[in-house]
């Protein structure tokens, strides 16, 4: 068998069985033998691009809007006594997200601007350093505690889907923050740091209005 | 299938999502889109290679799902209605983009008669030196043609049989662009790691 008349059978090989004539020709020639484990290796790899990346929180925000406008969401239905419990909650905790929402904008506004070097090393400033990454991290992990929280006393059901948003926003915001740290001067990297900010933002506005009564 | 008796941290599961939303529900629409986002988004975002455009779609996806969910009776697996759905939808935006969804089969379009020479030197296995990252990178670099019938094999599971059903070409050109996407990938993957290779 040539290798021209292997490659010919390429396409059912990496997915199927081989003949015994296949097999001798991948055991006396390398280049074929390399060629059919890489195409197997792009295979195999493939299925871990399933279900691998996840939306910006504001698909949901829009798909809701959307099946309000068009009647299909009904308000669920309170029953008195909870109706009186629900409005003698203190409101304050709801409204603390606000300045934490705006400043999550503002940083990622500053950010944007060049206002912010973005530098943990020794390079940055006593005033820079206040505002680089692990002090922003540690304001970030004690809010979403507090939100997570609060999220569990007014709405339970929705703590699992908020807690996994926050997981996945935070992941990427810390994949843009080593982005930029690898290249301040990355303008691309910035930006898409700005928006990992602007997407953590919604997650906690969409948790404020959740927890208005 | 049976309908997937998946259950979400509210203690809801996929079934009883599915009733309440019949009902309206607002809880319910959301716990159904949280189970099944990633899997709808990961199939635009692959087919599209565009985030903004992936991100409308697996709107519309939902949207026309949630539509259409009081005529779900649980014959066939949500999962298995929601993703055909979203494979529609990409399709149907691609073919409105004027985008190829499948190259036609050229006639004159044969293979080297000579065997495929190797791209780039040393001639080394990408066994153990590409990840996930690496791939995902190539297949959007991947023509629209091509990438549509990797993602939907190689990504997604689907058989060519599927396909050429979904995207209207025969089972034979399935197969026939599937290993040209295959190949262009490993071409794309060993130029890329060759251009690594040479950066000081």
């Amino acid at each position: 068998m040539t290798c021209y008349e292997f490659q010919q059978e390429l396409p059912e090989l990496v997915d199927g069985g081989r003949t015994a004539e296949q097999e001798s020709h991948l055991n006396s020639c390398r280049s074929c033998s390399e060629l059919l484990a890489d195409l197997t290796v792009i295979s195999e790899l493939a299925s871990s691009l399933q279900a691998s990346e996840d939306p910006n929180p504001r698909v949901w925000n829009s798909i809701e809007a959307a099946l309000r406008k068009e009647g299909l969401i009904r308000q669920p239905q309170r029953e008195p006594g909870l109706a009186l419990v629900s409005r003698s909650r203190p409101r304050p905790l709801a409204f603390w997200w606000a300045p934490v929402a705006a400043t999550l904008l503002i940083v990622a506004g500053l950010l944007f601007y060049g206002q912010l070097p973005f530098s943990r090393g020794s390079r940055s400033t006593p005033a820079q350093a206040s505002l680089s990454g692990p002090k922003l991290a540690s304001f970030a992990d004690k809010d979403d505690q507090q939100m997570l929280e609060v999220v569990q006393a007014h709405a339970p059901g929705m703590r699992a889907a908020y807690a996994n948003n926050l997981r996945a926003v935070n992941a990427y915001i810390q994949d843009a923050e080593e982005s930029v740290q690898q290249d301040p001067n990355d303008e691309d990297a910035r930006e898409t740091l700005v928006t990992a900010y602007e997407q953590k933002a919604v997650v906690y506005e969409m948790a404020m209005d959740r927890s208005l009564p | 299938m049976a309908t997937a008796k998946k259950s979400q941290g509210n203690g809801l599961t996929e079934a009883q999502a599915i009733e309440r939303a019949k009902q309206g529900d607002a809880e319910a629409f959301e716990v159904l889109y949280g189970m099944h986002k990633r899997r709808v988004y990961s199939l635009c975002l692959r087919m599209t290679s565009n985030a903004a455009e992936a991100e409308d779609l697996a709107q519309e996806a939902f949207l026309q799902l949630f539509r259409k969910i009081s005529t779900f009776r649980g014959e066939s697996a949500f999962s298995t209605w929601l993703h055909r759905l979203s494979v529609n939808v990409v399709l149907m935006h691609l073919r409105k983009k004027g985008l190829p969804v499948v190259p036609l089969e050229d006639p004159l379009d044969t293979d080297e008669e000579t065997p495929r020479k190797e791209i780039g030197a040393p001639d080394v296995s990408l066994a153990g030196s590409i990840d996930r990252l690496h791939l995902q990178n190539a297949v959007g670099s991947l023509p629209p043609g091509y990438r549509t019938i990797f993602v939907l094999h190689d990504v997604e599971g689907y058989e060519h049989n599927e396909i050429a059903e979904m995207v209207g070409c025969s089972i034979g050109n399935s197969k026939s662009q599937l290993h040209k996407a295959r190949m262009k990938l490993r071409e794309l993957l060993k130029t890329s790691r060759a251009e690594k290779a040479g950066k000081p």
